[in-house]
């Protein structure tokens, strides 16, 4: 039972974030995914990357999703976005935060449909994480984790919730 | 040339749009970055176009259009939005939005989107199968 759980919180939430992510970075920014060497796993424990942005969904599927960035990999991003134009010193943070933001926007907000209805998830705003390291499971919660690796470095994609909401709700849809 | 205001929490997509407009012609006549911005930049603006993200902090987009209608029915708004943002969508056009831009943004989909809307904006591509996405 543990295991088909598992495997629903996959196939409903992470599989089509990590689908659209690969096709976002590929198809829409031109970074190049070198395998599909992502690694699906839940873990007791995340390390979170320096640069993570997170969303929340909204309605009877309820799971914060977090994307980490490598410095270099975000760089490149942040250039894919700007097309070729400069920013002034002072304002490139802030680009750099609206790209790492807009990057899990895009992906979640094109990727995720409610299972058990197939309507479409609320998102919250996303929200940046500073000088957070890791993520702990506890024993209510669950954690679903993938990695992309590209030219430019790793995305990590994570998706927690309280375990009984989403394993109760995503226990409605046959898959 | 249309005088337009874009309202988007993300600074780099404020950027992009701004690219985007002045390169289609348009004028941008300011910008906000929550739904309590636009509405009251689109009473001091009076811009003919918005165009207006839905997930921001603060007043939703589609509350946004809702109180601009109250005061404003004549402004065109389009709203940006992802696929999985339907719904969200439906309840913006019964709202009184027009037509909506989906992400990624590029110019041909604001280009495609203010030509719908506005026919004598229409840009002649070279590929129209992709401004219909």
């Amino acid at each position: 039972m543990q295991k088909q759980d598992e495997a629903s919180v996959e196939n409903s939430i992470l599989l089509p974030m990590l689908k659209r992510a690969i096709s976002f970075l590929s198809d829409d920014l031109g970074v190049a995914v070198i395998s599909h060497s992502q690694e699906i796993t839940s873990p007791n424990k995340i390390e979170l990357r320096k640069n993570t942005a997170m969303i929340g969904t909204g309605g009877s599927v309820q799971v914060l999703i977090t994307m980490g960035y490598d410095d270099v990999l975000l760089e490149k991003l942040m250039k894919a976005f700007l097309e070729g134009e400069e920013v002034d010193e002072e304002e490139i943070d802030e680009v750099r935060e609206s790209v790492s933001s807009e990057v899990i926007n895009t992906i979640v907000g094109n990727a995720l449909v409610n299972p058990i209805d197939g309507t479409a998830l609320s998102i919250t705003p996303p929200i940046l994480i500073y000088e957070a390291k890791s993520l702990f499971k506890n024993k209510s919660s669950r954690i679903a984790a993938a990695t992309i690796s590209t030219e430019f470095g790793d995305m990590l994609l994570t998706v927690v919730g309280p375990k009984e909401s989403f394993v109760n709700a995503l226990n409605f849809k046959e898959l | 040339m249309l005088n337009i205001l874009i309202v988007d929490d993300s600074l780099i997509i404020r950027k992009n749009m701004y690219k985007y407009l002045l390169n289609l012609g348009h004028n941008v006549a300011g910008e906000a970055k929550t739904g309590v911005q636009a509405v009251a930049e689109c009473k001091k603006l009076k811009p003919d176009l918005i165009t207006m993200d839905i997930t921001m902090p603060d007043m939703d987009g589609i509350t946004a259009v809702k109180k601009i209608r109250e005061f404003d029915k004549n402004v065109t708004i389009i709203m940006v939005t992802s696929h999985g943002q339907e719904d969200m969508v439906a309840s913006a056009l019964k709202a009184g939005a027009k037509g909506y831009i989906l992400k990624p943004v590029n110019e041909e989909k604001v280009a495609k989107s203010i030509a719908n809307i506005f026919p004598q904006y229409k840009i002649e591509t070279d590929d129209d199968e992709l401004l219909d996405d």
